[in-house]
């Protein structure tokens, strides 16, 4: 018996950027961002403060009724995902047949013209951030001058050690105004 | 001539010499003031959030409306600039303005009724010492009956303590300042002592505990603190610190901390821990075994949502998130709070000068009641020492409550 198999353990069902994955026996206390990282390779959802407070290692949680919200992996235990749909920031491009990237989404776009980033340590959490608030406001949009204070609602509690926020913001501003839908006529 | 400007000039040395004597035992009597209104907790009404210390405009929820801390800078208009040291005195320990008005009992007249002479002195000049601020506090609104000042009188007459104490000095034993520092000062039984009907407290169950604002203010008791594994070390750390191997202060407990009792004097510290706990404190209750296992909902639902912070052992992580096994809010008979902290959360808080502690989430949307009650259960079980389960009903009592 190997010392793994002592560890009190449960199958995971969770889909990941719209695959599912392969069913395996998953410790009770693994944290979600551990089993990113270790069991599935996807090394792209960063681990920052490990305490639930820089969100660099948010995740989207796709719900059935079209919604999505944010996760942050390093306090959320991987089982609280069983039976969810998730997204990480591996997710978002379109791929090719051979797996490579072949067109940006509109928010990574935006951070990349933006120079929005840095390190990048937190961009994972900000594309997944502003991804959800750019679906939200597609499902439910806001009057123009609301865009800015909706933006720093949604976004405030990300942290980012580099940028001062500025290039992020505008990012994201024209993120939303470029996606049809999200500002209210009038 | 000269001689005139001389002898002017000599009045005004004398003059200067008399000020200069005064400034030296004002000085004391304004830092004693100074630290009274501290052990007081006075800005903890009296100063609104962010607001400019002691202007007034913090609210006060009261089972019969709300009630506004008022403004106690000296200004002439809005605060206390024209009360004389007579004046402030009544107000403070008999809850009457110089006008006659009848202050609400939000105001804890009928503890600070017990505030010596000598400190109600030190208090004033420690206000009138402050820069006048021009601010009108928020007009209380309160329900019927009690919108009608005049009902107050016989609130008064029903239920305030007579005779004023005209002692001058309060501090002539440990155990008599440690009553003084809780009792009177401290006020702590405006909160952890149950109210009747009408509002007041019922005296004859002193410290035993009541629930105000949805929260429960604990039994401070010596039995039920040491029931709940307090020491008198623990306890002195606990006021000076925020925070204890059994946890730390949240909700209302916590201004309290941060107004008042950081700011005590070790030896004040160890008198209003005596003063709980008693002269010679009961052993504290040792923990009851864990009677939760790592198996079934509760122990899932820990795992997925408490143990990134705080371990999956319970341990927590130093200034981070605080350790389980023990921790007062698990130990308490009533789930109330836990339930409660699980379904709203903590602010992000500072304890001292280099501890800052950030929120902990609620889980509100998270989970239901169902969810909340097997989590409570289990935590309970695993390291308050209880064997009894939290049922769906109880828990959707405690957060329908506090959810209006
Ligand atoms: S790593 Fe998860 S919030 Fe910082
Ligand atoms: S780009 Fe470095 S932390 Fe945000």
């Amino acid at each position: 018996m190997s010392e793994r198999d002592r560890i009190p353990s449960t199958p995971l069902h969770v889909t990941i950027n719209g695959r599912r994955q392969p069913v395996e026996d998953v410790p009770n206390e693994l944290m979600m961002l551990d089993y990113l990282h270790e069991y599935r390779n996807l090394t792209g959802t960063r681990y920052g403060c490990g305490i639930g407070l820089c969100r660099a290692c948010t995740v989207i949680v796709d719900h059935e009724d079209g919604t999505s919200e944010e996760r942050r992996t390093c306090i959320t235990g991987a089982h609280f995902f069983e039976g969810k749909s998730i997204r990480t920031v591996e997710g978002h491009a379109e791929r090719d047949e051979d797996g490579e990237i072949a067109s940006l989404s509109e928010v990574q776009q935006q951070f990349l013209e933006h120079f929005s980033f840095q390190c990048s340590y937190c961009a994972p959490g900000f594309v997944n951030a502003a991804t959800v608030l750019v679906e939200r406001l597609q499902r439910e949009p806001v009057a123009r001058e609301a865009l800015e204070d909706t933006i720093s609602d949604a976004l405030e509690d990300h942290l980012c050690r580099c940028t001062g926020y500025v290039r992020y913001y505008r990012a994201v501003r024209d993120a939303v105004l470029a996606t049809p839908g999200t500002i209210k006529e009038g | 001539m000269r001689r005139v400007l001389l002898m002017a000039g000599l009045l005004v040395a004398a003059t200067g010499v008399a000020r200069a004597a005064d400034p030296g035992a004002d000085t004391d009597r304004v830092e004693r003031g100074r630290y009274l209104a501290r052990a007081a907790d006075c800005a903890a009404c009296h100063t609104s959030e962010g607001g400019t210390p002691y202007a007034g405009g913090h609210p006060i929820e009261t089972p019969f409306g709300t009630v506004y801390g008022t403004n106690i800078t000296p200004d002439d208009d809005y605060g206390i600039g024209d009360y004389s040291a007579d004046d402030f005195h009544r107000a403070l320990t008999e809850g009457e303005l110089p006008d006659g008005t009848q202050l609400y009992p939000a105001m804890p007249y009928t503890d600070y009724h017990g505030i010596s002479r000598a400190d109600s002195d030190a208090l004033y000049a420690y206000f009138m010492s402050l820069d006048p601020v021009h601010q009108q506090s928020t007009q209380t609104d309160l329900a019927w009956p009690f919108s009608m000042r005049w009902t107050l009188n016989a609130w008064n007459w029903l239920f305030a303590p007579d005779d004023s104490d005209d002692s001058d000095d309060s501090d002539d034993s440990t155990a008599d300042r440690g009553r003084y520092l809780v009792d009177t000062l401290g006020h702590c039984g405006a909160c952890h002592t149950p109210r009747n009907a009408f509002g007041a407290v019922e005296s004859d169950h002193r410290l035993e505990g009541a629930v105000i604002g949805g929260y429960e203010a604990p039994a401070l008791t010596p039995d039920a603190l040491a029931g709940r594994g307090w020491t008198a070390s623990d306890l002195t750390r606990f006021l000076r610190d925020g925070r204890s191997p059994q946890g730390s202060m949240y909700s209302e407990m916590y201004p309290v901390f941060h107004h008042s009792t950081r700011y005590l004097r070790e030896d004040d510290l160890s008198a209003m821990t005596r003063a709980l706990l008693g002269d010679d404190p009961p052993e504290p209750t040792p923990l009851a075994a864990k009677s939760s296992t790592m198996d079934g909902q509760g122990a899932q639902l820990y795992l997925d949502n408490c143990a990134g912070c705080h371990g999956s052992d319970g341990r927590g992580v130093a200034q981070v998130a605080s350790a389980m096994p023990g921790n007062t809010t698990l130990r308490l008979d009533s789930p109330r709070n836990l339930v409660k902290v699980i379904h709203e959360g903590i602010e992000a808080r500072s304890f001292g000068t280099f501890e800052r502690v950030q929120a902990m989430p609620g889980f509100a949307d998270d989970m239901d009641a169902d969810q909340i009650a097997a989590l409570a259960t289990w935590l309970r079980q695993r390291w308050g020492g209880h064997d009894d389960t939290v049922d769906t009903a109880a828990v959707e009592d405690i957060i329908g409550a506090s959810s209006d």
